[in-house]
């Protein structure tokens, strides 16, 4: 999460904001990061590949290789993320 | 009321083993020893008993697994976990029965022919474990374990073991893991233990209530088992009162009994000379069911039918000026407190119904939040490796059906219509 503050903050990205979750029930494919409200989750992250990850966020296209996770689980935690309650 | 377990009332003190022996104990064992241990597993079948440990499995069936597998040696373990909030039986079986419960494990050690048994006791009754290890000692000495019990070519050993104080420390194959010196996290399953338990051998999981039955019903036989209960749910269950009644205890009665005679009768009704307003039959995990439901037979098929279950018999009232959604609440943050965590699916499952109760509490996320209970649980619908999560479901849901106006009173308002 460090490294990624980092990248962030070197790209001049003052619109992200960078917060950590408990879970979202897929631990055993993680690490795990959810863009939200894009709702784009790239599972099993390096730290190799932040950059890819933080070009995403400046405008970069989608980093097809790290979006792993079932489509159910994703519906269900975009749903609670929507509703507020995670 | 006459009980199989307590034929009178439950004892004051410790029953000795001179008392047992004369009131029949041990005579089941002596009979036993000079039957093929086959026989017995089929006394235990046709007398129906079912497990009593919440799942209700039929016992005989799960003996006769375990000593038809392949592999050696065999185990039993006495599974005396117990951590349902406000369940007793156990303890209070252990503590005043010792020798009841004690044949009984040794009875079903000789029907899967086990070389060795484990008395797994929850570590915070140290009442119970001293008394267990003292009767041990005595039944020892009377040769009723050991080597060549009671002269004949068995040979049994047997140890108590300490269960950690935590909810899933109960469930079977976490138990298994607690005796293999491991933390108490439960098994995927399959493998289930009869194939592969302790130690990857066949291994029967016992409840202690399960195994107080034994004896009796070796002793006088299936057919007068059958004389109590219910066709499909045959014998006795003790049911645990707490202070939500005038007489909070431990009850001994016939399945089928209606649930008004556990609570009127035995508990002296609900305290304060309130209303009910909602039953829990098998806290914390059944579904609440409403007031008029009291009459219900407490039977597995009556109970399943009415919507809820009877799981280890722990009735819990909710009074007619107590709020649902405080009830639920506690109940979420429970599982998630005692989800062990080892599974994604039910960390997040649990946490998350936690957190949802608590903003419902607090008057947040209006109706959208209600309608993500019911997602969440059928999403995580048959994941786990054991059941807890599944556990929070039926609260929940029938709490969301029975009582929909506590859950708009803390969302419309932000206040517990109880206050």
């Amino acid at each position: 999460m460090v490294e990624l503050e980092k990248r962030v903050a070197a790209k001049g990205l003052t619109d992200v904001e960078i917060k950590p979750y408990m879970c979202f029930g897929a631990c055993q494919e993680g690490p795990n990061i959810v863009l939200y409200p894009e709702k784009n989750w790239y599972a099993k992250v390096k730290v190799e590949d932040l950059d890819e990850i933080t070009e995403h966020l400046a405008g970069g296209p989608h980093v097809q290789r790290l979006d792993t996770i079932d489509s159910s689980l994703k519906e269900l935690i975009y749903q609670l993320l929507d509703t507020g309650v995670i | 009321m006459e009980g199989i377990l307590f034929p009178h009332a439950v004892p004051e003190a410790r029953e000795g083993l001179e008392e047992y022996r004369v009131r029949g104990g041990y005579q089941a064992l002596t009979n036993a020893v000079e039957s093929r241990p086959e026989e017995i597993i089929k006394i235990i079948s046709d007398a129906g008993l079912r497990g009593r440990g919440g799942a209700g499995f039929p016992t005989g069936k799960k003996w006769q697994l375990t000593s038809e597998a392949p592999g050696e040696p065999r185990y039993l373990v006495l599974n005396g976990g117990e951590d349902e909030p406000g369940s007793k039986k156990d303890r209070v079986l252990l503590e005043t029965l010792p020798h009841l419960v004690i044949e009984g494990t040794i009875l079903g050690a000789y029907a899967i022919r086990a070389a060795k048994a484990y008395l797994y006791i929850n570590a915070r009754y140290d009442t119970a474990i001293q008394t267990v290890n003292d009767a041990l000692a005595e039944a020892k000495s009377a040769g009723y374990w050991g080597d060549r019990v009671l002269g004949s070519a068995f040979n049994l050993d047997i140890e108590v073991v300490a269960a950690p104080h935590n909810y899933v420390a109960g469930e079977d194959t976490a138990a298994l893991d607690v005796i293999e010196g491991k933390k108490p996290w439960p098994r995927q399953k399959p493998p289930f233990p009869v194939t592969a338990g302790l130690f990857g051998k066949p291994t029967v999981v016992n409840n202690v209530e399960t195994l107080a039955n034994i004896a009796p019903i070796v002793l006088k036989g299936a057919e007068w088992y059958r004389k109590f209960g219910t066709a499909e749910s045959s014998g006795t269950m003790i049911f645990s009162l707490n202070d939500d009644v005038n007489r909070p205890g431990v009850y001994e009665l016939p399945f089928g009994t209606p649930l008004r005679y556990l609570i009127e009768e035995c508990g002296g009704g609900i305290k304060g000379g309130k209303k009910i307003k909602a039953i829990m039959p098998a806290a914390p995990s059944s579904a609440f069911l409403p007031a008029d439901k009291i009459d219900t037979p407490l039977d597995h098929n009556s109970m399943r039918e009415a919507g809820s279950a009877l799981g280890c018999g722990v009735v819990r009232l909710v009074a007619e000026d107590c709020c649902i959604v405080e009830e639920v609440l506690r109940i979420a943050e429970f599982f998630s407190e005692e989800s062990c965590g080892q599974c994604p699916a039910c960390r997040m499952e649990t946490s998350t119904l936690a957190m949802m109760m608590k903003k419902v509490q607090a008057g947040q996320g209006g109706q959208p939040i209600l309608e993500q209970f019911g997602k969440i649980l059928a999403f995580n619908k048959g994941k786990g490796f054991c059941n807890l999560i599944a556990m929070p479901g039926p609260p929940i849901e029938s709490a969301l059906k029975l009582f929909p106006e506590d859950f708009e009173a803390h969302l419309s308002t932000g206040k517990c219509p109880a206050n």
